[in-house]
């Protein structure tokens, strides 16, 4: 069992990724708003990202795909490679790329991907985790 | 006329054909299958996104070459992202 946790952002529960940039292969962090309200357990996506990020870590494309609410209209959809190391977490993920993620964070983890671990404060209300 | 295609043009229209075959066919061989395809061609069929996607990578490493689905996903959904932003 591992568990990672990450201090609330504007108060709100946030999680760190980690991109690689196809360029020169370094890692490329990104700090990521985590909703559970974003998709469902079978949206076809997991992660909201910038789509300049997408494209920089070569992004395998995919079926655009639709949304509604805060983002709303077709999205480009790509595969990306993405880890949470603290979690032994290396993994190809389908992620929407838009272009401009919500002010403050560099994209959405969406309930898919929350719905891998096991999440919540762990008894800190100053912070949000995950754990496997 | 297909030559004039691009690979991604290709990859795309090779995508949509087999996604409409396996809504259409449950018993075709992509159904509900995670398939990559590089330059115009089927290159892997597995269970899962990540084998898939691994092995994807593996056989065509330019990702402009390549496009990734999940067969008899329905395209047509709509899906909500509630008040984040």
């Amino acid at each position: 069992m591992a568990r990672a946790n990450w201090a609330l952002r504007r108060g709100r529960p946030v999680i760190q990724i980690i991109l690689t940039l196809a360029t020169n292969g370094q890692a490329l962090p990104r700090t990521l708003l985590a909703d559970t309200g974003a998709g469902s357990r079978k949206s076809g996506f997991e992660l909201i990202l910038d789509e300049d990020d997408c494209l920089l870590c070569n992004g395998v494309p995919a079926f655009p795909i639709t949304l509604s609410g805060a983002y709303s209209g077709s999205f480009p959809r790509y595969d990306i490679q993405v880890q949470i190391p603290a979690l032994a977490f290396a993994r190809k993920l389908r992620v929407v790329g838009v272009p401009a993620a919500p002010a403050g964070f560099d994209g959405i983890a969406c309930f898919g991907f929350l719905n891998r671990f096991h999440y919540g404060n762990f008894g800190d209300p100053g912070q949000f985790g995950l754990e496997t | 006329m297909a030559a004039a295609l691009s690979v991604q043009d290709r990859n795309r229209e090779l995508a949509r054909r087999i996604n409409e075959e396996a809504r259409n066919n449950p018993q075709s061989p992509y159904a509900n299958k995670m398939v990559g395809i590089a330059n115009g061609q089927v290159v892997v069929v597995a269970d899962d996104w990540d084998e898939m996607s691994t092995r994807l990578r593996q056989i065509e490493p330019d990702p402009r070459k390549c496009f990734a689905l999940e067969a008899s996903e329905n395209l047509d959904e709509v899906h909500e992202i509630w008040g984040s932003m």
